[in-house]
C-alpha cells in the first residue's frame, strides 16, 4: 500500500462526503477532542453510503475513527488509543419509515430523541427510553452507550426496543440485523450485539425501534424511609405484589433534595401508569405497601421526571457511575456507596438514583478528589463482586479513567469472546480503539 | 459417518454405560423433531447428567471433527433437532434440575432440561410465573426455548424468550465453558448472551439458564369475538394495536381450525364463523375491565357477530384448550401440512389475509389458519394428502409463494419457531450478502471448526462447507480508493 499524505487523504475525504462536510479547522478540531486527543478531521456525513465510503477509505489507512451523536458521552469508556476523525452523525437525521399503526418506527442514527419523543407524543406512543439528559441526545448514541432510565424497569432497554440495525462494518461494508417487524427469529440476533458496543463493531447508521402506547394516565408516588433497608423491603412488597408500575426508582438524601422534595434517608419514587381508574386504585394499595415498611408515602410534584432528569443530566464536572447490583442487596450497596462519603475517602456528595426493581443505579459524585473517587470505585467493586456486579465510570474526567479501568473486570472466557469479535469484525481497529472493554 | 469403537469407548466413559444410545432402534427416536419430513439419524446419542460431561463430549467431538447436535424436547417444528450429517446427538433431558430460586431478586437458574411449565408450577403457589409460553410447554424444555427463541401467545405483552434470559452457561463449539450475563443488570462488555439466545445450538450447547420470573397479574379477562371473515377480524386486530392497546395475547383462528376444533376437541367456538379472535387482557383489575369494554366496542365496530368474556376460569381454560390444540385437532381436516411461520407488519394483515385467499385457490390448496395476530405472526397450516405427489408440490410452492407474499410486505421469515434446516434456504430473502456474511464470522467465532449443529440456521455456502468465511468484502461502489 502506498503512504497518502495528510492533504490527499483530506481530499479524498471530501470526495466522498463532500469537501463542505470535512473540517480540519484547528479551532472547530480542538471542539471534538476526545479527552485531549484532537482528530486531523471532523467529518460530517449526511447518508448512509458517505459512512459507508469514509470507513473503507480509514481502513485502507489505518485511520482511527470516532463516531459522535450529540456528544453527550465522550468521555464514557477507557481514553481512546488513537483518533484520527471524529464521525459527527448529526447529520444523519431523517425519519424513514414511520408506522404507527404497527409500533414501529425506522430512523437514521443522528435523529435526536427530543425531536422523536415530539412526534410520537403527538398521537399517543412512545420510544420508553428515558436516561437522565437522553432528550438532547441521538439514537444511535444511546443505543452505542445502552443508556437507559428508570422507564426500563417496565419496557426494557434499547436492548429489548431495538428490532433492526443497519451498521457500516470497520472496513465499509453495510450490514443489516434483526427486521423491521416486532417478532422475527430469523438468523442471529445481531442487533443485540451492537447495542452498547460503543460503534466498536460497526457504525450505526439505521434504527428500526418498537414503540409503545403511552399510559393515558400516569402518577407518581414518593415513599420515604428511615433507611435504604426499609426501602429494600418495600421494594420488595411492590415487587411480589400484582402492581404494575413503570418506574420504581430509589433517591438517596441528596438526590432527593437535587429534585426539591422533601427529603428522607431515602425514597422511592413509584410510578403508575394505566387508566386512570387503575392508577389512582394501585396507588392506594402502594400507600399500604410503604405504610409496612415504615414508610411514609405521599403524592410526587407533577413534574417530578423532569426534575429527576434535570439532577441526573450530566453533571459539567462530576463522576458518574453505573453500579450493577440486586434488588435484594439493594440497602447493602448503598450504604457501600455511601461509605465514600466520608473524609478518608472521596469527602464528595454521593447522589444515588436507580431502578431499584432491578438494581441498576447511577451514582454522581460531586466534587470528589481523584484518588478518593479511584478509591470509591475499586472499594465498591470488591462489594459487588460476590454476586457478579458491576461497577462502570459513565461520565467523569480523564484522569481518572486512565487511572482506573473504567470498565472493571470482564471474566477471562467470555472476554475472550468479545475480544475474538474485535479481531474478526475489525482487526485494524479502525473504529473507537482501546476505549471499550478491557481496551478493545 | 462411522463413529470408531475407540471413539465410542471414549464417549462411553464421559457419559458411563447408561448416558450412551448407539442401536439402531435407539436412536430411531432421535431422527426427526417435530417436523418430520426432515430425517437424520444421528450415529451415536449421549445423556449427559453433568456440566463437565457436556464439555468433555463437545472436546471429543472437536478432536475427531464429528458433528454435535443439541436436544431438548425435540417438539421444535424446524428440524433443528436432528442430525442430517450424522455425528452426536446430546440430549439434555436428565439435566432438569431447578438449580435456584430466587425470588427477591426476580429469577430462577435452572438446567436446560427442565419443561418450561414445570418452571412456573414450581413458583406458583407464591403468585408468580416464567413468561415465554410456546404452545408446547408444557413438554419443550428451557434450553430449547432459548435455543430457538421462542414466543408463544402471550410474549405480545411479555416478549419473547430472550427478553427474559438474564444469563447462561454455555460449552462453545471451541469447547470453552463460557458464563454470559448474569443476575446483575448492565454488565459491561458486549451482550453475548443476547446474540447466543436464539442461536440454535450454533454456538454451543446451554448448561444452564438464569431466567427472570415475574409475579402473576391481579387480573385476567379472556374476550371471544366472532367475525364473518378474516379480513374482518383482521382488520379489527389492526385497530385494536393502532388504538394504543396492547393485550397480553391476540390470537386468531379461522373457519378450518374452528371446525376441527369443535369436532374433535369439543364444541368450543361458535359454529358459522369464518374467523375468531381470542383476546386475553391482563393487570390491574380496573385496567383489564376497561380495555376490554374499549376492545369489544372496537370488535363490534369491526363487525363481529358476537362478542363474549369468559365468565370463570373455566370458560378461559377452555378456550385456551382449544387454541393450544389447534394444530393438533387439523389432523381431523388432512392428514399432512407444511406449517409456515412468517411475518408480516400487523397493519398489513388484511393484506395478507386477502393474498393467503388468492395463493390457496392459486394453487388449489387448503390453508388453515391459527396465529398470534396481534404481532402479526402467521402460522398457516397448508394441507395437502400425502399419498398423492403433486399435492405436496402444490403445497410447497403455496407455503413459498406465502412466504414471499410476507416478505414483499416487509415481514420476516420466521417469527418464533425458527429457522434450523427448514428455513436456511430462505434467509437470503430477508438479508443480503454481506449480511450473511456477518453471520457466517459470527458463528465461527463461537465454533471455529463448524461441528455444532452443522447445516442449520444458515444457508451452506455454495462454494464451501460450514464455517465459510468470506474473503475480504470489496469497497461499495463509487468509493475512493
Amino acid at each position: 500500500m502506498i503512504p497518502v499524505s495528510a492533504r490527499a487523504l483530506g481530499s479524498a475525504l471530501g470526495e466522498i462526503v463532500g469537501r463542505e462536510r470535512v473540517s480540519d479547522d484547528p479551532g472547530r478540531l480542538a471542539g471534538v477532542a476526545i479527552d485531549g486527543l484532537t482528530p486531523r478531521w471532523l467529518v460530517s456525513p449526511v447518508a448512509a453510503e458517505q459512512v459507508a465510503g469514509l470507513l473503507a477509505l480509514a481502513h485502507e489507512e489505518r485511520l482511527a475513527v470516532v463516531p459522535r451523536g450529540s456528544g453527550s458521552a465522550l468521555d464514557l469508556g477507557r481514553l481512546p488509543a488513537r483518533v484520527d476523525v471524529v464521525l459527527d452523525l448529526a447529520g444523519l437525521d431523517r425519519v424513514l419509515d414511520d408506522n404507527p399503526d404497527d409500533l414501529t418506527i425506522s430512523v437514521e442514527a443522528g435523529v435526536l430523541a427530543s425531536g422523536l419523543a415530539a412526534r410520537l407524543g403527538r398521537r399517543g406512543q412512545w420510544l420508553p427510553v428515558d436516561p437522565p439528559g437522553g432528550p438532547g441526545r441521538t439514537l444511535g448514541g444511546l443505543t452505542a452507550t445502552n443508556a437507559h432510565g428508570p422507564l426500563r424497569f417496565r419496557y426494557g432497554t434499547l436492548r429489548d426496543l431495538l428490532l433492526g440495525v443497519r451498521f457500516v462494518q470497520a472496513d465499509g461494508v453495510v450490514t443489516w440485523g434483526g427486521a423491521r417487524v416486532v417478532k422475527s427469529v430469523t438468523g442471529y440476533d445481531v442487533p443485540k450485539l451492537m447495542v452498547g458496543a460503543l460503534g466498536t463493531l460497526g457504525v450505526l447508521v439505521e434504527l428500526t425501534v418498537r414503540l409503545h402506547p403511552r399510559p393515558e394516565f400516569e402518577r407518581t408516588w414518593l415513599a420515604s424511609f428511615t433507611s435504604s433497608s426499609s426501602a429494600e423491603a418495600f421494594v420488595g412488597l411492590v415487587l411480589d405484589s400484582t402492581l404494575q408500575p413503570n418506574r420504581i426508582e430509589l433517591l438517596n438524601e441528596p438526590a432527593l433534595r437535587a429534585c426539591a422534595v422533601p427529603t428522607a434517608p431515602a425514597a422511592i419514587a413509584v410510578a403508575i401508569g394505566s387508566v386512570e381508574a387503575a392508577v389512582d386504585e394501585q396507588g392506594v394499595r402502594l400507600g399500604e405497601l410503604a405504610r409496612q415498611a415504615s414508610g411514609r408515602p405521599a403524592p410526587a410534584p407533577d413534574n417530578f421526571w423532569e426534575r429527576y432528569d434535570r439532577a441526573f443530566a450530566r453533571p459539567r464536572d462530576g463522576v458518574v457511575l453505573q453500579v450493577g447490583t440486586l434488588p435484594g442487596r439493594l440497602a447493602a450497596t448503598v450504604a457501600a456507596i455511601e461509605r465514600g462519603r466520608s473524609s478518608r475517602e472521596t469527602g464528595a456528595s454521593i447522589m444515588i438514583a436507580g431502578c431499584a426493581a432491578l438494581g441498576a443505579l447511577r451514582v454522581v459524585l460531586g466534587g470528589a478528589a481523584l484518588e478518593g473517587a479511584a478509591a470509591l470505585i475499586e472499594r465498591l467493586r470488591g462489594v459487588v463482586a460476590d454476586f457478579d456486579g458491576s461497577v462502570v465510570v459513565q461520565a467523569g474526567p480523564a484522569a481518572l479513567r486512565a487511572a482506573i479501568d473504567p470498565w472493571g473486570p470482564v471474566a477471562p472466557e467470555a472476554f475472550a469472546l468479545m475480544r475474538g469479535l474485535r479481531d474478526e469484525f475489525d482487526p485494524r481497529r479502525v473504529l473507537n480503539p482501546g476505549r471499550f472493554v478491557g481496551g478493545l | 459417518m462411522v463413529l470408531s469403537p475407540a471413539f465410542l469407548e471414549e464417549l462411553r466413559n464421559i457419559v458411563g454405560p447408561d448416558g450412551l444410545v448407539v442401536s439402531a432402534e435407539g436412536r430411531l427416536v432421535y431422527e426427526c423433531d417435530m417436523h418430520t419430513f426432515y430425517k437424520g439419524m444421528p450415529d451415536a446419542v449421549v445423556l449427559p447428567a453433568r456440566t463437565e460431561q457436556v464439555v468433555d463430549v463437545v472436546r471429543l467431538c472437536r478432536r475427531e471433527g464429528v458433528p454435535v447436535v443439541p436436544r431438548g424436547s425435540g417438539t421444535g417444528l424446524i428440524g433443528g433437532a436432528m442430525a442430517p450429517r450424522g455425528g452426536v446427538m446430546v440430549g439434555v433431558n436428565r439435566m432438569d434440575r431447578i438449580l435456584e430460586i430466587d425470588l427477591p431478586n426476580r429469577c430462577a437458574t435452572v438446567q436446560p432440561g427442565l419443561i418450561n411449565l414445570w418452571l412456573t408450577r414450581a413458583v406458583a403457589d407464591r403468585g408468580w410465573f416464567f413468561a415465554p409460553d410456546p404452545s408446547s410447554q408444557m413438554v419443550s424444555s428451557i434450553g430449547g426455548n432459548v435455543s430457538t427463541n421462542a414466543g408463544g401467545p402471550h410474549c405480545l405483552k411479555y416478549g419473547i424468550t430472550t427478553n427474559h434470559v438474564l444469563g447462561l452457561e454455555i460449552v462453545t463449539g471451541a469447547g470453552a465453558l463460557v458464563g454470559l450475563g448474569g443476575k446483575a443488570a448492565d454488565r459491561p462488555g458486549y451482550d453475548l448472551t443476547g446474540v447466543a439466545v436464539g442461536s440454535e445450538g450454533t454456538f454451543g450447547l446451554v448448561t444452564a439458564v438464569t431466567v427472570r420470573l415475574l409475579h402473576a397479574p391481579e387480573a385476567v379477562k379472556t374476550v371471544l369475538a366472532a367475525f364473518a371473515t378474516m379480513v374482518e377480524a383482521s382488520q379489527t386486530v389492526s385497530e385494536i394495536i393502532a388504538a394504543g392497546i396492547v393485550p397480553a395475547a391476540l390470537e386468531m383462528l379461522d373457519e378450518v381450525v374452528i371446525g376441527a376444533i369443535n369436532a374433535g376437541v369439543g364444541k368450543i367456538y361458535p359454529d358459522g364463523a369464518g374467523a375468531v379472535l381470542l383476546i386475553e387482557l391482563d393487570g390491574p383489575r380496573a385496567e383489564v375491565e376497561l380495555q376490554a369494554e374499549r376492545i369489544a366496542a372496537i370488535c363490534r365496530r369491526g363487525g363481529a357477530l358476537s362478542v363474549t368474556v369468559a365468565r370463570d376460569e373455566t370458560e378461559r381454560a377452555l378456550l385456551w384448550k382449544g387454541r393450544k390444540e389447534a394444530a393438533g385437532a387439523i389432523g381431523r381436516v388432512t392428514s399432512s401440512y407444511l406449517l409456515q411461520d412468517a411475518v408480516v407488519p400487523r397493519s398489513k394483515l388484511p393484506d395478507i389475509m386477502r393474498e393467503l385467499q388468492a395463493i390457496a385457490a392459486r394453487y388449489r390448496v387448503l390453508i388453515a389458519n391459527v396465529f398470534h395476530a396481534g404481532d402479526g405472526n402467521l402460522h398457516p397450516l397448508i394441507c395437502y394428502d400425502d399419498r398423492k405427489p403433486d399435492e405436496l408440490q402444490r403445497a410447497a410452492q403455496a407455503n413459498e409463494a406465502l412466504l414471499a407474499a410476507c416478505l414483499a410486505l416487509g415481514g420476516s421469515v420466521t417469527g418464533e419457531h425458527g429457522v434450523g434446516l427448514d428455513k436456511a434456504r430462505n434467509l437470503p430473502l430477508q438479508y443480503g450478502e454481506a449480511d450473511l456474511n456477518f453471520m457466517y464470522r459470527l458463528r465461527r467465532l463461537f465454533d471455529p471448526d463448524g461441528i455444532m449443529n452443522p447445516g442449520k440456521l444458515l444457508p451452506s455456502h455454495p462454494a464451501c462447507g460450514e464455517g465459510f468465511r468470506p474473503a475480504r468484502p470489496t469497497l461499495p461502489a463509487g468509493t475512493w480508493v
